[in-house]
């Protein structure tokens, strides 16, 4: 990376337009991710068409404000209500809820904040160090080497669900299978097409995802809609003591590293990141019977985590073209509808918007520290507001959002029928970010396939022909026998007299 | 609930004999690999069908097991709200470009918020109905350039 790329980068996120974009994006995604039961992903789907018209690289700052905000909302709710917005925010109900019991509750923000944006910070460093020369030894890839890629990355993101292998596999299948439709790139046969002109040209993952993420959710909320609110605490001081400080900085500072590393590997997100980080933290700490009853550095280890995740999940994405996890499986969609294609080209061929991206980061996480300190009250009044009212509203963005993509009214029945189904997999309990990845990447890892196959005239041979190749294919098979390999070694632990 | 549990794993098993039946006969490629455009759907299909038959057996072990979110999904007011969303969902695509935008919009969130948010709550339900949709036009097609029917 050359300095004077970087530089142009901070100077053009600093561009008062960009700003306001990062600040919008921060705060729109806060706002969703705030409400229980939708995540980042949704406020992303949810959120695409509002990237309509926009410059490409304010476009790209705005999603990755939404993303990291809608991380930074996800633990108001679960701090407030003990009602995570998503999995990444779970761990944060564990120390963050029995806070706000106690009256800490504008405490326990604060430090999740500051933790989140330490953890950030921590990671766009990474981020620097480590994006680059990952972007460079991607452009060594061939079409075998970027199938076992994607073949790892699936396999990866199936074996971490966790209990649910099965349905995992399932879950891709039917992705991999609906990558199909349409016209085949290279022969031009229509394929599961039954006729109909609107699918010749295939599926629009972008559709799937928004019908899955948007709908999906509202209509599986629907579920528990008539619950009886849980009671909110009040938010109390709004700033924490030197002594919180002192207990949570060395978990904020290890947890961030941890976390980054966590999310830059496929499959891997911000959920698993924040649990590893929470139990490593219970595990060295000296007075673990605490975790769980209100620890402040049981809150604030997993937030710098997941925050942390959440930025290193953008390496494969950007200087791959390899989503790791549901939410930035939802991204590559995005960009790839703006006309971005991530990947290593992407910094060869266009490395201003990707330090542009990089600085906007470290310049959203300050203003997302901002937001959600200073409106903190804010903040707790649109919590206020019923999900009875937001969820129709989602419900209307997910329609524009589809009508956006094609001009056209006939994708709102595909959206329906993509929702319903994803109502039906949250029910029998499939994972969803599989099918996700699987609908984006299926394509490509179709035709890398067809093509390492033609280049070697047809023999298998090539997907075994680079050490690259060999080190893929041995980490696909550790990622699908892993979950035997934790299994073992609990058991042994658990015969262990 | 046994039915629904059944149903699932029944279902991929159909996609994927339906699908594997639809990959065999596609036509051969002109260019290339002739059977080229078949390795994938074959490939998925057959997978498929293994998982499913997987599946199946899992669910027959464990078939007397409650799943609370079935029941869930059969009680209270939540078939209602789904069918309705659906229902709404519908006659919003068939409204959509013969009425414009705006219009179909106000009378989809409009009938939405009374089902989901109740008669009760009419004025709010109005309110936001009103406001949100013309929010929305005039950001996606004012400020943003989208255009809406």
């Amino acid at each position: 990376m050359g300095m004077d790329t970087f530089m142009e980068g901070l100077l053009t996120s600093l561009e008062p337009i960009n700003i306001m974009w990062i600040i919008i994006g921060g705060f729109l995604g806060t706002i969703v991710g705030m409400l229980p039961g939708l995540g980042p992903a949704t406020a992303v789907a949810v959120l695409i068409p509002v990237t309509f018209g926009m410059e490409p690289v304010s476009a790209l700052i705005l999603m990755a404000a939404i993303y990291y905000g809608a991380m930074y909302g996800g633990s108001r709710s679960s701090i407030l209500l003990n009602t995570p917005g998503d999995g990444s925010a779970i761990a944060a109900t564990f120390d963050g809820y029995p806070m706000a019991q106690k009256g800490q509750a504008g405490q326990a923000m604060a430090i999740s904040a500051v933790a989140s944006f330490i953890g950030g910070v921590i990671a766009v460093i990474g981020f620097i160090l480590l994006a680059k020369p990952l972007a460079d030894f991607a452009l060594k890839f061939g079409p075998a080497e970027y199938f076992l890629l994607m073949l790892l990355t699936l396999s990866a993101i199936v074996s971490l669900s966790m209990g649910k292998m099965v349905k995992g596999f399932i879950s891709m299948l039917l992705g991999l299978l609906l990558s199909t439709v349409g016209i085949d790139t290279q022969s031009g046969v229509y394929r599961f097409t039954f006729g109909i002109p609107h699918l010749s040209e295939g599926i629009d993952f972008l559709i799937v995802i928004i019908g899955i993420y948007a709908i999906g959710e509202v209509l599986y909320n629907f579920l528990t809609i008539d619950e009886i609110k849980k009671e909110k605490k009040k938010v109390g001081k709004i700033w924490f003591s030197k002594k919180q400080w002192k207990r949570s900085k060395w978990p904020i500072l290890r947890s961030g590293p941890l976390g980054f590393i966590i999310g830059v590997l496929p499959g891997a997100g911000g959920s698993i990141a924040s649990m590893i980080s929470y139990t490593t933290e219970k595990q060295i700490s000296k007075k673990p019977e605490e975790f769980g009853e209100g620890a402040v550095e049981g809150l604030a280890a997993p937030e710098s985590a997941n925050n942390a995740a959440s930025v290193g999940a953008m390496i494969p994405l950007l200087t791959m073209g390899i989503p790791g996890s549901g939410t930035t499986a939802v991204m590559l969609g995005a960009l790839i509808m703006l006309g971005i294609r991530p990947g290593p080209l992407l910094f060869e061929n266009d490395p201003e918007m990707v330090w542009t991206l990089v600085n906007s980061m470290f310049i959203g996480n300050i203003a997302l520290i901002i937001i959600n300190i200073l409106l903190v009250g804010l903040l707790v009044k649109i919590l206020d507001t019923p999900a009875k009212v937001l969820y129709p509203i989602i419900l209307l963005l997910a329609f524009i959002g589809t009508y956006t993509l094609s001009y056209s009214a006939i994708d709102f029945f595909l959206l329906l029928i993509f929702g319903y189904f994803g109502l039906l997999m949250k029910v029998m309990d499939f994972p969803i970010a599989p099918l996700v990845l699987a609908i984006i990447v299926g394509a490509d890892m179709e035709q890398n396939f067809r093509m390492a196959i033609l280049s070697s005239n047809g023999s298998l041979g090539v997907f075994f022909a680079t050490p690259i190749a060999i080190g893929l294919i041995v980490l696909t098979l550790l990622s699908l026998f892993y979950p035997l390999i934790v299994k073992k070694i609990q058991k042994r632990k658990l015969s262990k007299p | 609930m046994k039915a629904f549990k059944i149903g699932m794993p029944v279902f991929l098993i159909i996609v994927s004999i339906v699908c594997f039946i639809g990959a065999i006969r596609l036509p051969k490629a002109n260019l290339g690999d002739p059977y080229g455009p078949l390795y994938f759907p074959i490939g998925i299909s057959v997978l498929l069908f293994i998982f499913g038959i997987v599946y199946f057996f899992q669910e027959i072990k464990r078939i007397n097991k409650s799943n609370n979110k079935i029941t869930e999904l059969f009680t209270g007011r939540t078939p209602k709200l789904i069918g309705v969303t659906i229902i709404l969902g519908i006659g919003y695509t068939l409204i959509f470009e013969s009425l414009g935008f705006l219009i179909a919009s106000i009378l989809f969130l409009g009938a939405l918020l009374f089902v989901v948010n109740g008669i009760k709550n009419w004025k709010t339900n109005i309110i936001v109905a009103l406001a949100f949709s013309f929010i929305s036009w005039y950001a996606f097609s004012e400020l943003l350039g989208v255009s809406l029917p």
